[in-house]
């Protein structure tokens, strides 16, 4: 099986823990990491500070999808907008969205808004990219086709160019899906009273790394699980790719 | 020509609208102060050597960690190409890791290595260097066939073909690797420096948000963004210049 | 090369050569099957056949670049153990390093010989002006149009003075025009410089237009169908509108259309 190494590791740490060659103090056992975080999870703190990360991680990604998405349809669509936007939005490319954290806790505190904001800013770009991108992949003849077929302007955008720009869509989401994560346990770790950035942040300050480790590799495997569920989503859907 | 102007003036528009609106009245000057006083701000800053020494620490953080993970990110992607007991060993360790918050390890690294400069610089890496592998795979293994058959049938070694043929070959794809790298090595660095306090354009700009002074958080903006804007930009020119035999640098055919 | 009885000793020898396909994804395939040729010190021939019949990898195993698995390859006399300068290939693709000059280019397999560094510019800049590439030694691979490229190529493997040439579809990358051009030259260097020449193509007129014999090659699995040998007077200018020419691509042709639509 290709993740076989994984278990190799896995098996390694446990073996180096218990035989003492690293101090349990830096390195707890992966036993009882996974006591530790099942304890979590019986007693709740884990449910709770998921339920507030995925609330502002799903709120802050579902504004950005929309409205990033929509813009940049409307931006390849319409030269005007493109021409006025264009260059804003590659002025603000390089810019790093992380840096944005202390600005939108001045803003709206330690509470969900700020994260919210925050995820919902940076992930525009990369859905706006790729609604652009593939927006303006879309090939001529197939409008042409569908004009002559009897449909509208508007009608149009909604039945051709949305479907064309798709692919390109779903990759610039799957890159604001991992940029969700990582803004969301940025910010969390920094400025929150919640979540699972502040249970890591805390559980580590308060000593508890057997938990803290627990929560740090949970957090580490929901990114890496929810891009796998995305792109067989995807798969799924775009099925009809070349 | 117009191609090379019209970022600036959007810029420039950028910052005319800041200040218009800052001074309408539509928002406090503590939720954005105007553009002036925050360049102001950065004046002082300037003059008084503060902004040299978190700007400084933070290059020299970020640039570190960039620096190492540029190597070992193409060492490892040649070691993955050309060893089959490295690639079973890696392959796993990249696909999982690539899609995770890898920030999420700040704690466990900052547990293992402190608090002092060698903590950032190893969450750097370990950030930045993935990029940097994926790009030297792919583009190690995209090398046509026939460059290497030809370079053979003159006679060249084994040897000789990877850093004669090889490297030059993939340059291009890695030079993109790191070119995505960078940019990352920056945010991570600022990130773990506004987690853990202290002297750095982060740390700078956490505290300024604690003591809620609103110019100087905007400032520390301003000053990553330029920051990542000249680093992106001296990238760029490596690049050119590296490259300068690539079709998309090279001058159109006469003939 | 002549042996005590006054045969020549073929240059290249293939006997009962089969090849095996095996892509990363589906199912084996043979590509050949029992294939045997001979040819001759400075013998140009072509190789002819439909697509996917096999021909490009007979060459590249006769270069030593794909292992051979079933028969022998003996090259004057002694088995084929990998590529060398002795075989110059050239590729229909131009495989030219793009990071290096045309002159650049040119002198890698002189860099590999280890001459003296005059000694590798002189040959270089010879070879560059033989291939009539003057004036363009300092360009890069992406500033040359295709033919031009193709001639780097040719200069780049000349340059190592080959016993034998292994051309691979070397034209078919180019337009009409250009190719027709090359064709010319490539025949006016072999004149000048005799070498043996293994050259593969699709083009029947090609083949005829070059070659002093003609293997053609059945579909997939590939094996020799017909040794056609090709005696025009290539002095004469007007021959290849000659009556005779014709004749000979449409002996070929036919040869070649019962493969070209079983390959199809």
């Amino acid at each position: 099986m290709k993740y076989l190494p994984l278990l190799l590791l896995a098996i390694v740490w446990e073996t180096v823990v218990q035989l003492g060659l690293i101090s349990r103090d830096l390195l707890p056992s992966l036993s009882d990491v996974a006591r530790a975080g099942w304890t979590l999870l019986r007693e709740g703190d884990l449910w709770q500070n998921g339920a507030a990360s995925l609330y502002r991680g799903g709120l802050g990604l579902l504004f950005a999808i929309v409205i990033g998405g929509l813009l940049g349809i409307l931006m390849a669509w319409w030269r005007s907008v493109d021409a006025f936007l264009g260059p804003l939005v590659e002025a603000l490319y390089p810019m790093p969205k992380s840096a944005l954290i202390p600005v939108t806790v001045l803003w709206l505190g330690f509470g969900d808004g700020s994260k919210i904001l925050l995820i919902f800013l940076g992930c525009m770009l990369p859905v706006t990219l790729g609604a652009y991108n593939g927006a303006r992949s879309c090939e001529q003849v197939l409008v042409w086709s569908a004009r002559s077929l009897g449909a509208s302007r508007l009608r149009v955008l909604w039945d051709v160019v949305l479907p064309s720009a798709l692919p390109e869509l779903a990759n610039g989401i799957r890159t604001a899906l991992a940029l969700t994560f990582v803004l969301l346990v940025s910010s969390e770790l920094i400025v929150a009273r919640s979540g699972f950035g502040y249970l890591i942040g805390f559980l580590g300050e308060g000593g508890i790394y057997d938990a803290m480790f627990a929560v740090v590799l949970v957090v580490a495997f929901l990114g890496f699980f929810a891009d796998r569920l995305y792109q067989r989503l995807m798969d799924r859907l775009l099925a009809w790719r070349d | 020509m117009a191609r090379l102007i019209l970022p600036w003036i959007s810029i420039l528009g950028l910052a005319i609208a800041w200040e218009l609106f800052a001074r309408s009245g539509a928002v406090t000057p503590f939720m954005l102060p105007t553009l002036t006083t925050v360049l102001e701000r950065m004046w002082i800053d300037a003059a008084s050597g503060e902004l040299w020494q978190n700007l400084g620490l933070t290059l020299y953080r970020a640039l570190t960690g960039f620096a190492v993970a540029a190597i070992a990110g193409i060492g490892l992607g040649f070691a993955v190409v050309y060893s089959r007991a490295a690639r079973w060993l890696l392959d796993p360790l990249i696909s999982v890791g690539f899609p995770m918050p890898k920030i999420a390890f700040l704690p466990v690294i900052t547990l293992w290595l402190g608090f002092h400069d060698l903590s950032k610089i190893s969450m750097v890496v370990f950030d930045a260097i993935f990029p940097v592998v994926t790009a030297t795979i792919a583009a190690t293994l995209a090398v046509e066939r026939e460059l290497l058959w030809s370079a053979r049938n003159l006679g060249a070694s084994e040897r000789e073909l990877l850093h004669e043929v090889v490297f030059p070959a993939a340059l291009p794809q890695i030079m993109t690797g790191l070119q995505v790298s960078l940019p990352i090595a920056l945010i991570v660095c600022i990130v773990a420096e506004m987690k853990m306090g202290g002297i750095g354009l982060g740390g700078a700009m956490i505290t300024a948000s604690r003591f809620a002074d609103s110019p100087g958080v905007f400032a520390g903006i301003v000053e990553i963004a330029i920051a990542g804007y000249v680093l992106v930009r001296l990238m760029a020119l490596v690049r050119r210049r590296l490259l300068a035999w690539h079709p998309e640098t090279a001058a159109p055919a006469t003939v | 090369m002549v042996d005590s009885e006054g045969d020549s000793v073929k240059q290249i020898a293939v006997e009962r050569v089969s090849h095996v396909y095996r892509p990363a994804r589906g199912r084996e395939v043979l590509a050949l099957d029992e294939v045997s040729l001979e040819i001759g010190v400075r013998e140009f021939v072509a190789l002819l056949g439909p697509s996917g019949c096999g021909k490009s990898t007979l060459l590249y195993l006769i270069g030593g670049f794909l292992p051979v698995e079933k028969g022998a390859i003996r090259i004057e006399g002694a088995p084929v153990r990998g590529p060398g300068p002795d075989r110059g290939i050239v590729f229909q693709h131009f495989a030219l390093f793009p990071w290096r000059t045309v002159r650049a280019n040119v002198r890698y397999g002189l860099e590999k010989l280890g001459l003296a560094r005059e000694e590798q510019e002189r040959r270089a800049q010879h070879f560059i002006e033989m291939v009539g590439l003057k004036g363009f030694e300092e360009s890069y691979p992406s500033q040359l149009s295709g033919g031009m490229k193709q001639r780097a190529a040719l200069a780049r493997t000349l340059a190592v003075d080959p016993k034998m040439l292994l051309m691979d579809e070397p034209f078919g990358a180019l337009d009409a025009q250009t190719r027709s051009l090359m064709q010319a030259e490539l025949f006016a260097i072999w004149q000048r410089t005799p070498k043996t020449v293994l050259f593969v193509t699709h083009d029947v007129q090609e083949a005829v237009r070059l070659a002093q014999r003609v293997l053609v090659m059945s579909a997939r699995p590939g094996k020799i169908k017909a040794s056609v040998s090709v005696e025009l007077d290539r002095a004469d200018p007007h021959i290849y509108r000659s009556p005779a020419f014709a004749e000979k691509v449409d002996e070929i042709w036919n040869l070649v259309r019962d493969e070209a639509i079983k390959a199809q």
